[in-house]
């Protein structure tokens, strides 16, 4: 079993896949004013990069994070993973082994590593159901499990909104068991590993 | 009257769909549906629910994160009908999400409520 560091963020890719767009067309927008002021040129340098950056952003990092999902998949098949739990959160996806007590994880900030971890290394699971408010104001926007490996906290959304619903609503009720059963599932993980 | 009652037993689950009178409620048990939260798909053939739904003592019987099934059986009184109602829901700590319920009343259920 893997020995790595966790790492949820690759810093690099985070500062490529924001500013890289940015100085491509900052660069074209230099050419274009230095050497190709007007005429067909002018219009391929200024609109040319706008439009692939506004693709890149909104596109490319889901389709990177689709295949840094396949890739672990794929890496737990060799390795005999039995993928007894699998948990496709919007930044991360995890996957769980209760028989042999393993974990699988794969970051969207970090698509060029996928990690494969005894469980033993959890230190902690807890649930966060996000409650704020007092009584009939009582309500949440985001639902998510969160667990420790390596003192690297790790958030998992079950459910998010743009807007509060209430703590009996059929949203959170179904986020909160979502979570649940995952923290269930991650320390039952632990258990087995470390026995 | 007659047709007043028959809307109004559109909102009694325990009312004859044949006669409307009040129906006895002749047996009730709690049952396992294994089926994970996120993955309830509806079924509205009896022999599904015979073949898969496990019996259970109470909700904590039940893993986290998987359906229970309330089972009820009714029988009328007045005219002998009887009624099976299922009541498909996700017990979340210590509260409960319906998520679905189903009538059986054309003796689909008898033979799993008898056993």
């Amino acid at each position: 079993m893997e020995e790595k560091k966790l790492k949820k963020m690759n810093v690099v890719y985070l500062m490529a896949y924001i500013f890289a767009p940015m100085l491509i067309c900052a660069v074209c927008f230099w050419l274009s004013a230095e050497f190709f002021p007007k005429g067909n040129m002018a219009v391929v340098l200024l609109m040319g990069p706008s439009i692939l950056s506004f693709i890149w952003w909104v596109f490319a990092g889901k389709i990177i994070y689709k295949k840094t999902q396949k890739k672990l998949e794929k890496k737990l098949d060799e390795m005999g993973f039995e993928r007894n739990h699998t948990f496709y959160g919007s930044g991360s996806m995890i996957v769980v082994d209760v028989v042999h007590g393993n974990i699988g994880m794969a970051f969207f900030w970090n698509p060029s590593e996928v990690f494969v971890l005894p469980a033993s290394r959890i230190t902690k699971t807890w649930v966060d159901d996000g409650k704020s408010g007092a009584g009939i104001f009582a309500g949440s926007a985001r639902v998510s499990f969160l667990f420790t490996i390596d003192n690297i906290k790790i958030r998992v959304n079950t459910f998010t909104s743009n807007q509060r619903w209430r703590m009996d609503s059929d949203y959170i009720l179904t986020g909160i068991s979502k979570a649940d059963m995952m923290v269930d599932v991650l320390e039952e993980a632990r258990t087995v590993k470390e026995k | 009257m007659g047709f007043l009652k028959k809307i109004l037993g559109f909102f009694h689950d325990d009312w004859c769909s044949k006669c409307q009178s009040k129906m006895e409620e002749k047996n009730r048990q709690l049952y396992m549906l294994p089926m994970m939260v996120g993955h309830y798909t509806s079924h509205d053939d009896a022999e599904y629910y015979k073949k898969n739904l496990i019996k259970v003592n109470g909700k904590a019987d039940i893993p986290i994160g998987n359906y229970a099934c309330g089972v009820i059986a009714y029988e009328c009184q007045e005219c002998g009908h009887k009624a099976v109602k299922l009541s498909i829901f996700l017990p979340v700590r210590d509260q409960e999400k319906l998520e679905d319920a189903k009538y059986f009343e054309n003796g689909e259920m008898d033979d799993f409520i008898a056993r």
